[in-house]
């Protein structure tokens, strides 16, 4: 049975990949090999991603090396495509398991024709209508009261999508979180809030973020349940985010999951060498041990049932295959040329917008020419 | 309004008898009757339920289309504007009432990042059609957090559609039309002329299209050019300048993101001066971007600089209310000066 407002993280596998409590029946080798697998694919694509930056292909790119579990837990709990997504901007390992290709999320990563939000965005903000995947805002916690009038809405229109809406531990600090909150709460909205507490917010620590001792406490002044997970354990991810989300599904209201994981890269490459300032290399380390990948694979193990060397060798060639083909792919689709730039900004093209990309056009023309 | 703009506002939906009623009951009937018409139409803020608003804008509405449809959220304008985006992304019609312009700052936010740029930033994947009503401007007593005129933060975001009518008849016309657009919109409701202002409305449905001022008297000497609830103080002035002789060309602007260049040039192409109107503080005014276009698009044909009556660049002040707000006097000093030039 699974409780809100535990005092410690619920856990289903140990750091050494013993069970410290029965699995779930669902939980079979096959099941586990499938997250596995999905897990080391995003942990590829980090790397593969730190790679285009270095050449210089991509500008921007937020790791989620470490957060594989809270990630992909959170999907396999969700109904891709039928429940409403309000991300943040380090969810690109959610938008893979939801099923986003990544053939899109590169496009969006390198601004190319391909991209979906047309080359708008700062690398890494994607969005997917038909995943029902809303653009991400850098601004932080500012999806959280949309995402609250999205499950209100959710609720008027009266049909079973949940929404779901994601932030880190320092977005809790932010007025907006606590709006939207508040209005899921008031409104018994069905929204399934979940804080990737990766413990950092760039370079402030959770513990200078908040008073209080652990974030799902907060559900508490919002009247609705509060979760705290190990965010490093997919099973248990899985098993408190599907409960919650089965809470949210038949009518009880909002829940906040807070899945307590570590971001193991910094926080972006505009602070990678920064890093070092501001945590140990004992606190990394302590948190590497604690890999959500490993324990999966020690799981395997102690099942019987290893990933062989050969498998896991597979999986990495051919994610890095895969990145490396479609960013030939996206690439090839060229840059959106510079009339996007008036388009999207309002339904129709208003006269002074109409009369400044007439202005543009002949300065580019006039280059041209 | 012109006998062309009413023939423009009216062709679309037909012709019918009128009424005469005031600027607050034409925001009711434009909510009544859009709640009516489409039942993606949701109205929500602080005190809109059983107690109908603090202006009484949205009277009776919850007893008439339910609690589900009407109805009073927490203390909060994060909260309200931010709901309303995540309405109208998942295809709602929400029009939210922030109590007062001036408490609109902990939903800027929520404005800027969210409402203005869902359909820039998700390539057209997600559109945010929400309207924002709110009551703003000065001349009731209210002191700096329920008289002040914000709306120059809004028209300089790209995305936002921003609206403030003078008459019940445009209250009523643009209202609907902001709500059934599909655009964000701020729609500035000049308090101190909810009850003052008052105008005949057709009893059939019509809208009245955002973007397009309105020319209120024609003129041949000057343009006075103003918005929201300085116009009727404008036309004060225009009057007396009338009775000394001199013919001055009224526009009502409206908009103000998108804003009708063209009447405005062509009036003061006319004229050849221009004095613009609005009670918002004077530097980085509106009116400053409409004085702009004037010298750009109509330089040669001035013969006067352009002038611009303001509010002072001060904090509203509460018992100076009456001597902050532009009125007549200070108006036709200004178009005194540039008739003189």
């Amino acid at each position: 049975m699974i409780h809100p407002h535990t005092p410690e993280p619920i856990q289903y596998i140990a750091e050494d990949g013993q069970p410290v409590q029965a699995l779930p029946e669902r939980f079979t080798p096959d099941l586990l090999r499938g997250l596995h697998h999905d897990m080391l694919r995003a942990r590829e694509f980090d790397r593969k991603l730190i790679t285009l930056l270095r050449q210089g292909r991509t500008t921007f790119y937020a790791q989620s090396s470490g957060m594989e579990a809270t990630q992909v837990g959170l999907a396999r709990s969700l109904q891709a495509g039928h429940d409403w997504v309000w991300p943040y901007y380090r969810d690109h390992t959610l938008a893979l398991s939801m099923g986003m290709p990544m053939f899109d999320l590169l496009s969006q990563c390198l601004g190319t024709n391909s991209d979906s939000c047309r080359g708008r965005q700062m690398p890494h903000h994607f969005a997917s209508a038909a995943l029902k995947f809303v653009s991400i805002s850098s601004s932080i916690a500012s999806q959280v009261p949309p995402a609250a009038g999205s499950a209100m809405a959710q609720k008027y229109l009266g049909s079973d999508e949940i929404t779901v809406c994601t932030f880190g531990d320092g977005a809790t600090s932010e007025g907006d979180w606590h709006a939207g909150m508040n209005m899921a709460g008031t409104a018994k909205a069905p929204c399934l809030f979940v804080c990737e507490n990766n413990q950092w917010a760039i370079s402030t620590g959770v513990q200078q973020q908040t008073a209080s001792e652990t974030i799902h406490v907060k559900a508490r002044a919002y009247g609705m349940p509060g979760y705290y997970v190990d965010g490093n354990d997919i099973v248990a991810v899985m098993e408190v985010c599907a409960h919650a989300a089965a809470g949210v599904r038949a009518g009880d209201g909002p829940a906040l999951v807070e899945c307590l994981t570590y971001r193991v890269g910094s926080h972006s490459n505009a602070d990678a060498d920064a890093e070092k300032q501001y945590r140990t290399r004992d606190e990394v380390n302590l948190w590497l041990a604690r890999d959500p990948i490993l324990r999966v694979e020690k799981l395997l193990e102690h099942l019987g049932h290893p990933v062989s060397t050969e498998e896991r060798s597979e999986i990495i060639t051919q994610t890095h295959r895969e990145v490396d083909q479609d960013v030939i792919r996206a690439e090839a689709s060229g840059q959106p040329d510079w009339r996007i730039m008036f388009e999207d900004v309002y339904a129709d093209l208003p006269s002074h917008l109409r009369e400044q990309a007439a202005a543009l056009r002949a300065e580019q023309e006039g280059v041209r020419a | 309004m012109t006998a062309t703009q009413e023939k423009r506002d009216t062709a679309e939906t037909g012709n019918g008898e009128t009424r005469t009623i005031n600027l607050i009951q034409a925001v009711t009937e434009a909510l009544a009757e859009e709640l009516e018409r489409d039942r993606r139409v949701v109205l929500f803020g602080e005190d809109v339920g059983a107690r109908g608003g603090v202006f009484m804008a949205t009277a009776g509405l919850q007893a008439r289309f339910g609690k589900e449809r009407v109805f009073d959220t927490p203390l909060s304008e994060a909260s309200i504007v931010g709901a309303a985006v995540g309405m109208a992304a998942r295809g709602l019609r929400p029009v939210a009432e922030i109590q007062f312009a001036d408490y609109m700052g902990p939903g800027f936010d929520q404005i800027i990042s969210q409402a203005a740029k869902l359909r820039y930033r998700s390539g057209g994947q997600f559109t945010c059609p929400l309207v924002i009503r709110t009551p703003s401007g000065g001349g009731v007593k209210g002191g700096h957090h329920h008289s002040q005129s914000p709306e120059s933060y809004y028209t300089h975001t790209p995305g936002l559609k921003v609206v403030m009518p003078s008459t019940p008849y445009d209250a009523k016309g643009l209202l609907k039309a902001a709500i059934r657009g599909d655009d964000p919109v701020i729609f500035f409701e000049p308090k101190r002329l909810y009850r003052a202002a008052k105008g005949e409305v057709p009893d059939h449905d019509y809208t009245v299209r955002i973007g397009e001022a309105a020319v209120r008297r024609e003129g041949t000497d000057l343009s006075l050019i103003g918005y929201g609830g300085v116009m009727p103080d404008v036309e004060r002035a225009a009057a007396a300048l009338a009775a000394e002789g001199v013919s001055a060309e009224v526009i009502d602007l409206r908009s103000l993101l998108p804003w009708d260049q063209g009447t405005v040039v062509r009036s003061v192409q006319k004229t050849g001066r221009a004095v613009l109107v609005s009670e918002a503080p004077r530097t980085s005014n509106f009116m400053g971007e409409v004085a702009y276009v004037i010298q750009e698009q109509a330089f040669d044909t001035l013969r006067a600089p352009v002038g611009q009556v303001a509010g002072f660049d001060t904090p509203y002040p509460y018992v100076q209310d009456k001597v902050y707000l532009p009125g007549p006097n200070r108006i036709l000093a200004a178009c005194v000066k540039a008739l003189n030039y």
